[in-house]
């Protein structure tokens, strides 16, 4: 299928000295990013200074400049640009040899810090990366739970409370929506299909490093005066907020955006060219369906994000009002651009999270999936409704009354949808011969745990209800059930069965169950106190709690302290791991997924030779199982001979 | 991991070719996807008309023969960038550079000609919804605009490096980008008539 290079055309190494190591690298992108936002900043300031009637600078467009060029010189620095000036005004093509250098070969852990094309290290920088967005989160998180613990004010006045959970709000959803996608879907989603990378590896590594060129302007916020919209960035209320820090959030927007629409281009594009032979659109694993299918919906939703953004940042610098009624605007515009984002987007965080489930499912059931057609039908269904649900979130505002009868009913039908998910998964389970390890207890937490959100939310989707519900701590506890339990949960899932694939390390076990426990415990203590909270009609906008409410608050607050117990449990195992942790084989779990055939550490390109796919992955059940690889392109032969339970599980 | 013993597989021709028309189109939809989402957002703010105020006595549109103008010259550039990529296609074939010339020109000047266009509207503070719309609406197109005459001048360079040849896909698939820029060019100018 594939031609391959002889070694002649493999430059020779070079002795790597520290002025190669720094440039181009994220060092230099960081200098030459900070430099010139220094200098974006003063020009702009005296441009804006000179033009204005009162001689005071735009505050506005002082920070949009620092932010724009911060980005642009960044990517300059990591010499991002140097491949696409290369492209168009060089005399020949890249050799094999510069496109190996490219993808990191010979860099050792360099490769992670430089504009590296390799699929792989791509994965793992996503990786690293959610960690840290993730314990940024919590840390936000804790402090909510810690200010709430008892009524009146502790730590925060109101003003930083609404900062620290609007700055909770996005880490969360941000890092959640990347969690699986970006990992896994950029990791493992190539080599499942049968892939040697993405499609577009410099455009893969165009959205890791937008990525991570968002979180310093998301940090600035601290030293801007915060925001006070919460995570939804509500306009006219952005409008008007006084603090610079709102234009670091629609900078954060804005490039977080980008970044996710490059890498739904690459995913998407990756799945429908680069299947191996073989691979049919019926062979998919369930996981790529997921995954394809968040990333379709991200296509889909985040333009209109992107143009609320724009429009918000139009009204800061340039005094526009898309938003403000008093010249025309209207907020009714920012909820519908809004949430035409906002609800999908909790299938793009939830979609991939219950494939990881399923295709977890199926591997530690050693049972066919159950149902595997209605599986994507049934995904593709939650696709489809999802994009026409968005009024929903506006029942409560005044606007389109006409339109909650129609949207009431395509919410509820999304209920349908996701019931074959929970069929599917109960129906894997059903007589198979359950193998009780960590990510099947993560599997088994989604499926608890999102079954609550899930109901819990079809009395949000009614008007009458959610007319008495809206806006109270019921719709947290139950967004956090929905978006915890499935898309946190599906995490764990993946990151244990993948782990080893991924590090070439296990993670312990024992910690993994205690971090489980641990989490379930605490997760569902917190929200269920909150539930109970909001039942009783507590506001969920509120930085000091009113005494009635004191109990279940408490409650919360103690349970939360069990969720960080297993936050730092997680972190433990994952550094003892990596330290100490026991060499993984090449098929940990004795799955039939195209990535536990590749050796482990996988190689620069995956396969050796592309492998032809004969079936779907999950034939467990025969007692001779067959393979899903043609024995022609059987290459580690790590499926037959790979033990069925490594001695850690055992 | 040691990656010293690595080599790289070349894909296959029909491969390359495919996953750029899917990488380029896919690119277009969510675009299409932004531009819908401006038309929505001024017919919503109109429909509205929010307090009476969304046009008020003395707003005023960006010039229509300018804009007439601007749009002149992408259907030029289009209609040009069609005459070239239709014979760099063919084998053997390299073009007429001419063609690819006028058009990247049209295009440079259309980008250029929108942001003076936007720079000479002269509102007064705090603008009004209409005058909102209409500034996006030309800010849009003129990056818009700006942008497929950066990808032209890269496209360019490959031309004058005579690296077409065995890539001809490539004048392919920026004629993608370059006629669907056209196309919401004048889908948003026309757009701004209309409000007007």
């Amino acid at each position: 299928m594939s031609s391959t290079t002889d070694s002649t055309t493999v430059a020779p190494v070079r002795r790597p000295n520290l002025i190669n190591n720094l440039f181009p690298s994220v060092v230099s992108g960081i200098v030459f990013g900070v430099v010139a936002a220094a200098v974006a900043g003063v020009l702009v300031n005296r441009l804006t200074t000179a033009l204005s009637p009162d001689g005071v600078p735009n505050d506005d467009a002082v920070i949009s400049a620092v932010y724009t060029a911060w980005v642009l010189f960044f990517f300059i620095g990591i010499g991002a640009f140097n491949g696409v000036i290369k492209w168009a005004f060089s005399r020949r093509e890249p050799t094999y040899a510069e496109e190996l250098q490219l993808a990191g070969k010979d860099q050792g852990l360099w490769r992670y810090f430089r504009y590296t094309t390799d699929h792989k290290v791509v994965g793992m920088q996503y990786l690293a990366t959610v960690f840290v967005l993730f314990f940024l989160g919590s840390m936000g998180a804790f402090s909510i739970r810690l200010e709430q613990s008892t009524p009146g004010a502790i730590y925060f006045n109101p003003s930083t409370y609404n900062t620290i959970v609007g700055m909770h709000g996005i880490l969360m959803i941000a890092s959640t929506i990347i969690m699986v996608s970006g990992p896994f879907g950029n990791f493992i989603l190539p080599i499942m299909i049968g892939a040697r990378d993405m499609a577009f590896p410099r455009l893969n590594a165009l959205s890791y490093w937008l990525l991570f060129t968002a979180i310093p302007i998301f940090l600035s916020v601290l030293l801007l005066g915060g925001f006070q919209t919460g995570w939804t960035g509500y306009a006219p209320l952005a409008d008007q907020g006084l603090t610079p820090g709102m234009d670091a959030y629609c900078f954060t927007i804005l490039v977080f955006a980008i970044s996710t629409t490059i890498a739904a281009v690459n995913i998407l594009t990756t799945v429908i060219v680069m299947r191996t032979r073989g691979m049919t659109w019926g062979r998919l694993p369930i996981f790529v369906w997921g995954v394809l299918l968040s990333v379709i919906l991200s296509l889909t939703a985040f333009p209109s994000f992107i143009v609320s953004q724009t429009m918000v940042l139009m009204d800061r610098i340039f005094q526009t009002s898309f938003f403000l009624a008093a010249s025309g605007g209207n907020n009714w515009l920012y909820e519908h651009l809004f949430w035409f984002m906002g609800h999908p987007e909790v299938y793009v965080i939830a979609l991939p999270a219950m494939a990881v489930a399923a295709e977890v499912a199926a591997v530690f059931t050693r049972k066919p999936l159950f149902g595997y057609r209605l599986l994507v039908g049934g995904l593709v269904g939650i696709s489809v409704l999802s994009v026409i649900v968005w009024g929903h979130h506006l029942y409560t505002s005044g606007s389109e009354n006409a339109l909650t009868g129609p949207f009431m009913l395509d919410t509820e039908l999304i209920s349908i949808p996701t019931g074959i998910f929970f069929l599917v998964l109960v129906g894997t389970f059903w007589r198979g011969q359950v193998w009780v390890t960590v990510p099947l207890l993560f599997v088994c937490g989604v499926l608890v745990n999102f079954v609550v959100g899930g109901v819990s939310g079809i009395f949000l989707a009614d008007l009458p209800t959610d007319e008495i519900l809206h806006g109270g701590m019921f719709v947290v506890a139950h967004f956090h059930f929905t978006l915890v339990g499935a898309g946190v949960f599906g995490f764990f899932a993946g990151i244990y069965y993948w782990f080893p694939k991924m590090v070439g390390k296990r993670l312990d076990p024992a910690l993994g169950r205690l971090h489980f426990w641990l989490f379930e415990i605490g997760f569902v203590g917190t929200f269920s106190a909150l539930f109970y909270a909001g039942l009783q009609g507590e506001p969920r906008w509120s930085a000091n709690i009113a005494p009635p409410f004191a109990t279940a608050n408490t409650i919360a607050s103690l349970f939360a302290i069990v969720i960080a117990a297993s936050v730092f449990t997680f972190i433990y195992n994952v550094i003892y791991s990596l330290a100490r942790g026991e060499v993984a084989t090449a098929d940990e779990w004795g799955a039939k997924t195209l990535e536990w055939t590749v050796p482990t550490p996988v190689p620069l390109e995956n396969f050796e030779q592309l492998p032809v796919v004969t079936s779907l992955p999950y034939n467990y059940g025969s007692p001779l199982p067959e393979s899903p690889v043609a024995p022609a392109a059987d290459i580690a032969g790590a499926a037959i001979e790979a033990p069925i339970q490594p001695q850690g599980e055992a | 991991m040691d990656t010293s013993l690595e080599h790289t597989h070349e894909l296959e021709p029909h491969i390359r070719v495919a996953r750029a028309r899917a990488g380029v189109l896919l690119l277009i939809v969510s675009d299409v996807l932004a531009v819908l989402a401006i038309l929505a957002a001024g017919g919503y703010l109109r429909a509205l008309n929010t307090e009476g105020q969304y046009k008020i006595a003395g707003d005023y549109a960006p010039s229509f023969l300018s804009g007439l103008l601007v749009m002149i010259a992408l259907v030029l550039s289009g209609l040009f960038y069609f005459l070239w990529e239709r014979r760099s296609r063919k084998p053997g074939e390299a073009g007429q550079a001419l063609f690819f010339l006028l058009a990247l020109v049209l295009m440079l000047v259309a980008g250029v000609s929108e942001a003076l266009i936007a720079a000479a509207l002269r509102y007064a503070l705090p603008i009004h919804a209409y005058e909102s719309v209409q500034l996006l609406v030309i800010w849009y197109t003129a990056v818009h605009l700006l942008l497929a005459a950066i990808i032209g001048l890269l496209l360019g360079g490959r031309i004058l490096r005579s690296r077409l040849a065995g890539h001809e896909f490539i004048a392919e698939v920026v004629g993608y980008w370059w006629y669907y820029t056209v196309v919401a060019s004048i889908l948003l100018w026309l757009f701004g008539v209309y409000l007007t």
